[in-house]
């Protein structure tokens, strides 16, 4: 019998070996938890998705084993979808998260009561009809236009999904240097792109500017949390604006509009007027169960500069809460508008500045409107 | 330093080694034609992805590859170098098959195997190492602020080969089968449920991960068969890619059969200037598969 010499059994093993790992390793690979399609196995992988990646039963005290204990028992392996999707809704809204939807072929689940329970303060057709007059710019996202006979500029973002130019933000700023102040609605505001919060956050920023914190899940524990990472805004290298600033809220300011009012609140030239924001602080993440509907949750808390939860909103600064007042709506006035404007005329008036602060000044051919070096500390007037 | 000693010393010896069987064997001129193989991979692939859902995808997978094969110059007997380059794009559905998860990856790797050639002279086997790079992304469009998964990879692999040459009837065949597995590297992963806007931030800790065996598996097995016809041969065979990552609680798997077909050529480049330099009668040709 012929032998295989020694210096081929080198190469021989090694083929042998690689084969051999090959065969191993196809079921060596790393597992992933199966659910099964039925509605009990729907509900487990919904009821896990939340349990390992949702990122607030701690801050809201939810006992989520609890939950599953109510529901599981609800579900049968016989039932219609709909009435599948009513159980699981009603057992998301448990959180009492705006950021938390199911998302069906025929439904999508949304827990409203951080808005329904509020008055809605805001009122687009009476804003366009009484203070527009139905005659201002618009572009991308925004409308915005210099109030007639009250010396404000009034800028609209109705969501942050929307487009925000930077020509328009020049435009805009620019046009607006001879008034009072600025007026930001962000009313129904249910949030939308980051990116667009440091846009136009960036326009009010004299330095870099810490914006706040965001952490995220390390694992599936309720308090596998990341170190806090804090993050960082720049300020823009355009037109930039150093007078009052005055922030409009409702209780439908949500999510990244809410995020943008986080960042706001902290500039010495701004004031949040209006209602407690709604919240929304939990950066949503999207996973899905076996039946295919997707579902999203908070799962990176955001947190303000000074390590404050904003999940539950923000409150107007000391002494500007304020609502619509239906019967001053009646007859065409949004008092939260009102009171916008008057605080800003009564600020330029009290706080008359010098003539090297009024107006422009010029960088190259862009330029700040006021003095970045010192802009209004309107939070230390009195109104 | 001084634990480095013994290593450095090893590596000349072997340097040392090779250049001087390269020298015994300078006596004739050698020529090394370049094997260059374009074949597109057609098949089924097979993802999952913790980071962008629980469920398991299943569609088709497509893959354009350059493979090209030369024996090396120090040593053409016994050592070859094959490179390999390849473009893949897979599309697949959920089970329900109402979402898609795309995947876009490139993959590179340089090969040096050293050729043992069998008693039975139509088997060559071959083993040694490669390195090489996976550059990527598995994409969900319905995922809000977690659509992507990027992908990024550096491994240093083994990889072997057995390569068989028989005739069906007058036709010449080249069979192959060759195997690569990863062993060490180093890749990329976020961490369980960080978003890529964090990242984007700034956030940059804990993105790479050490590879090894235990979280990081990849195979690649190709059976190819070259059916020489004359200058140009024609190339079908099976490309299996198995791969299973586990980092940050995120398992990421992405499986795919594909049959393959395309073209091989053997190539020589010579200068048309100085034809005293064009192979003479006792010239060797060292093919670096035949």
């Amino acid at each position: 019998m012929n032998r295989l010499p020694l210096k081929n059994i080198l190469p021989t093993s090694i083929i042998t070996a690689v084969a051999i790992a090959a065969i191993l390793l196809f079921p060596a690979c790393h597992s992933i938890e199966k659910w099964e399609s039925d509605p009990q196995g729907n509900f487990d992988a919904l009821w896990t998705i939340l349990d390992e990646h949702y990122c607030f039963f701690e801050d809201k005290n939810i006992d989520w084993n609890d939950v599953y204990a109510s529901y599981r028992s609800k579900i049968k392996k016989e039932m219609e979808a709909d009435e599948f999707f009513n159980l699981c809704a009603e057992m998301l809204a448990t959180l009492r998260d705006g950021h938390v939807n199911l998302s069906s072929p025929f439904n999508t689940s949304y827990y409203r009561k951080w808005w329904s329970d509020y008055p809605q303060n805001f009122n687009k057709r009476l804003i366009e009809e009484h203070y527009l007059n139905f005659d201002y710019a618009a572009a991308g996202g925004v409308i915005y236009k210099e109030l007639p006979g009250r010396n404000v500029g009034y800028m609209r973002y109705s969501s942050f999904s929307g487009g925000i130019g930077e020509t328009m933000l020049d435009m805009m700023l620019y046009g607006f240097r001879e008034t009072d102040g600025l007026i930001i609605d962000i009313r129904d505001n249910g949030g939308g792109n980051m990116t667009n919060v440091e846009k136009l956050a960036s326009r009010f920023l004299a330095e870099r500017t810490l914006a706040g914190y965001i952490s995220h899940k390390t694992g599936p524990g309720h308090n596998d949390f990341s170190e806090p990472f804090a993050y960082y805004f720049e300020p823009s290298k355009r037109v930039r604006w150093f007078k009052p600033v005055i922030v409009l809220t409702n209780r439908s300011t949500f999510s990244a509009a809410n995020n943008f009012v986080s960042v706001m609140q902290y500039l010495p030239q701004v004031l949040i007027v209006g209602a407690h924001t709604g919240g929304g602080s939990g950066m949503p993440y999207t996973s899905e169960i076996p039946c295919g509907w997707s579902v999203r949750m908070s799962a990176s808390p955001v947190y303000d500069r000074n390590m404050n939860t904003t999940e539950q909103g923000i409150a107007p600064s000391a002494g500007c809460a304020i609502d619509l007042d239906p019967e001053a709506e009646a007859q065409g006035i949004d008092t939260m508008l009102e009171f916008a404007i008057i605080l800003l005329n009564r600020l330029a008036q009290e706080n008359k500045p010098d003539e090297s602060d009024r107006g422009s000044r010029s960088v190259g051919t862009m330029c700040d409107v006021g003095n970045p070096s010192a802009p209004v500390q309107i939070k230390a007037l009195s109104f | 330093m001084t634990n480095l000693r013994p290593l450095l010393l090893a590596a000349i010896t072997l340097l040392c080694f090779f250049f001087a069987e390269a020298e015994n064997k300078s006596e004739y001129v050698t020529y090394r034609p370049v094997l260059s193989a374009y074949t597109l991979d057609i098949g089924t692939a097979h993802i999952a992805d913790t980071y962008l859902s629980p469920l398991r995808y299943n569609g088709f997978s497509t893959a354009f590859s350059y493979e090209r094969m030369q024996a090396m110059s120090f040593n053409p007997e016994r050592w070859i170098m094959q490179l390999h380059i390849s473009p893949e794009f897979a599309r697949t559905l959920n089970p329900a098959r109402n979402s898609y998860i795309y995947d876009l990856n490139i993959h590179g790797s340089w090969a040096m195997m050293a050729r043992f050639r069998m008693p039975a002279t139509w088997l060559t086997l071959m083993a040694g190492g490669s390195t090489g790079a996976d550059l990527g992304m598995l994409y969900a469009p319905r995922n809000g602020n977690n659509p992507v998964s990027a992908k990024a990879s550096w491994t240093v692999n083994a990889t072997a080969a057995a390569v068989a040459r028989f005739r069906l009837g007058r036709l010449p065949i080249v069979a192959r089968y060759q195997a690569e597995m990863a062993l060490a590297g180093v890749f990329f992963s976020p961490s369980y449920g960080e978003l890529y806007y964090e990242i984007s931030l700034g956030n940059h800790r804990k993105l790479a991960h050490g590879a090894w065996p235990g979280n990081y598996i990849r195979l690649n097995n190709y059976i190819t068969t070259d059916l020489l016809f004359g200058a140009t041969s024609l190339r079908i065979g099976y490309n299996n890619y198995i791969a299973s990552t586990s980092a940050s609680n995120i398992v990421t798997r992405r499986i795919t059969h594909c049959f393959t077909f395309g073209i091989t050529t053997e190539w020589l480049s010579l200068p048309l200037r100085n034809t005293s330099r064009f192979p003479s009668a006792d010239a060797r040709i060292i093919s670096a598969m035949y």
